[in-house]
């Protein structure tokens, strides 16, 4: 297993009105992340905060491409992001999740203090498969086929690398001391986007190549 | 930290406490059992709460440490409030520390303000001033700064400085109404009435009239020998006498300073401290004996000389002579305002709170509660005592809103 410290490449927020930072994506160009009450536009280029959908946002993030989806109390909403307009709900498997991610015509939520990464059926909610996880799971981000995953367990944080079938580390990315990743997505380059929890913050980490 | 943990601090945040209740009602989690102890301790069901605060930290595990010390804070709060202040506050102040090395800066904060509380409550002042010495920055939620201030105006009132009190109640007032949450400026309105209703009654040269705080601050500094009958206290400038532990002493005192500069009949002077009403020769020789006492105890402060009827004060030439008392002369005025704050009450906290034997406030309570003036509820080692004209039970929680693991 390959064993660094993160390096946080840049610090966003934190902003005004906004307490908490869970889950959050990349759509190509804007960061959408959620803060309990809505999903944040926020441009990664300057750090200002753009466009607000009003939605229950209480963990996880994804984009398939066309929509995003967003975890909040107990299901998981398909939203369109132009008009901000819920399209489709499905039921979350075990009744909550952590974090979200899409890859593979899937989706993948991480469930947190079950130690467990769900892959489920976009359409239905039905649960496809289940890889255990060695620690509490918060995000889950797919790039490059490799299947990435934040930890929050006792005041700290990590980003792990795992072989999505067996489930074993591969690499390992420690941050430091109180400070702890909510959401995780990948900006298809060489950065993480993480969110902060209740330091209100986004942060960018430098992904390693190789 | 996940959807629902989050959705249910969500919930308990903008005061939905059984939308919060409903989403972690069947979990038994961590984060699940610590939201639902807080749910429980907002709609007044204390015991449950507390149990299930304690579940949480147990269930927490020794290396989430600053999860488990917001548990504990949160029931040391519960304790507060259900004014159960028997118990240590070690773990209390543990938990302060460990937030605050892990920089939890306002729940560190709240822990200060619920220890200093309870210090203030069982009369531990200096404790509870120590605790608060640092000004709060404007940076930490104005619910946490309005706690802060509500501590300081409680010392101040309880130190009789009228002008630091209204000071503290005035910014207390402030971050209130900035929190925008109800019961706390209830909390500062109650707590100002302190500042604008009678606080004792000045006794002087045969009359009589109630006195505002900050009058009664005035008087404390004026040149003036003062019986303060609230505190049992005998003073003149900087120099004090203690006569708390010393109830006859107290009265035979305050029995002369009210009549001075007349003399006071040895037949009233007993039916004023001992209550005797037919005065007999061993009663005579009892007076003798606790008068010569009080003679030796006030020596620095004042004279007591024999008149032909009885006694009179000698004070010092052109010092005058003023007794503070209670606004109500009850017997029981003590007990009456401690239970004033519209609290539950044990009786062995009220003890605490008091200074006094858990028989003494036991007897207090029982007169009070035959005149309708206190009632009693609950059973065993749950038994309370409420003041009766107080409608339900405000319960100034101000617990932290998420407890989730972040």
């Amino acid at each position: 297993m390959k064993h660094a410290q993160a390096e946080i490449v840049r610090e966003y927020g934190p902003y005004e009105g906004i307490e908490n930072v869970h889950g959050l994506t990349f759509d190509g160009k804007t960061v959408w992340f959620a803060s309990g009450e809505r999903l944040n536009a926020l441009n990664p280029g300057d750090g200002a905060l753009g466009r607000v959908i009003e939605v229950p946002a209480d963990a996880g993030t994804a984009f398939d491409g066309q929509h995003l989806y967003q975890l909040a109390d107990d299901r998981i909403q398909k939203i369109e992001p132009d008009s901000g307009r819920v399209v489709a709900t499905i039921p979350t498997p075990g009744g909550a999740g952590s974090g979200l991610a899409w890859a593979e015509g899937s989706l993948w939520v991480g469930q947190h203090r079950n130690r467990k990464i769900v892959r489920v059926d976009p359409e239905t909610g039905a649960v496809l498969r289940t890889i255990d996880c060695s620690r509490f799971v918060t995000g889950v981000t797919w790039v490059d086929s490799e299947l990435w995953h934040g930890t929050w367990e006792a005041g700290e944080s990590d980003l792990r690398r795992i072989d999505p079938d067996s489930g074993e580390v591969l690499h390992r990315l420690d941050l430091p001391p109180d400070t702890g990743v909510s959401g995780l997505e990948s900006d298809g380059g060489d950065l993480f986007y993480c969110g902060g929890g209740a330091s209100g913050k986004v942060r960018a980490i430098r992904r390693p190549r190789g | 930290m996940d959807s629902l943990i989050n959705a249910a601090a969500r919930a308990l945040a903008s005061g939905d406490t059984l939308g919060a209740l409903k989403r972690v009602a069947t979990r038994d989690d961590a984060p699940a059992l610590a939201l639902r102890g807080i749910a429980m301790a907002q709609l007044g069901e204390f015991d449950s709460a507390k149990v299930l605060l304690r579940r949480a930290a147990r269930a927490f595990g020794p290396r989430e440490a600053v999860a488990r010390a917001r548990c504990i804070v949160a029931e040391a709060e519960i304790a507060l409030v259900s004014r159960d202040l028997g118990r240590p506050a070690t773990k209390l102040a543990a938990a302060r520390a460990t937030l605050e090395a892990h920089g939890d800066r306002a729940n560190a904060l709240h822990a200060r303000n619920i220890e200093a509380r309870r210090l203030l409550l069982v009369g531990r002042l200096g404790e509870a001033e120590a605790l608060l010495t640092e000004a709060v920055p404007e940076t930490f939620p104005p619910a946490l700064r309005a706690g802060h201030e509500l501590v300081t105006a409680g010392i101040a009132i309880r130190r009789l400085e009228a002008r630091r009190a209204g000071e503290a109640l005035r910014r207390a007032g402030l971050a209130a109404r900035q929190a925008g949450i109800e019961a706390l400026a209830a909390d500062v309105e109650s707590a100002s009435l302190a500042l604008t209703v009678p606080a004792a009654r000045l006794i002087a040269r045969g009359t009589e009239r109630p006195l505002l705080l900050a009058e009664v601050e005035t008087i404390l500094t004026t040149d003036a020998l003062i019986f303060d009958a609230c505190r049992s206290l005998v003073g003149h400038r900087d120099q004090t006498v203690s006569l708390a532990s010393r109830p006859v002493l107290f009265a035979l005192a305050r029995a002369l300073a009210e009549a001075w500069p007349n003399d006071v009949a040895r037949s009233d002077l007993l039916k004023r401290a001992f209550g005797a009403r037919h005065v007999d020769e061993s009663h005579r020789a009892r007076l003798r004996v606790e008068i010569g006492r009080l003679r030796a105890t006030l020596r620095p402060l004042v004279g007591i000389e024999a008149t032909s009827t009885g006694f009179t004060l000698a004070p010092p030439p052109a010092t005058d002579v003023v007794v503070l008392a209670p606004p109500v002369d009850e017997k029981d005025a003590a007990v009456l305002a401690l239970l004033a704050d519209g609290e539950s009450w044990s009786s062995s906290s009220l003890a605490l709170a008091l200074g006094a034997s858990p028989r003494t406030v036991q007897r207090a309570l029982e007169r009070l509660a035959e005149s309708g003036k206190v009632q009693a509820y609950g059973r065993g080692r749950a038994h309370r005592w409420v003041a009766a004209s107080v409608p339900g039970f405000p319960t100034a929680l101000l617990l932290p809103g998420a407890l989730a693991i972040d």
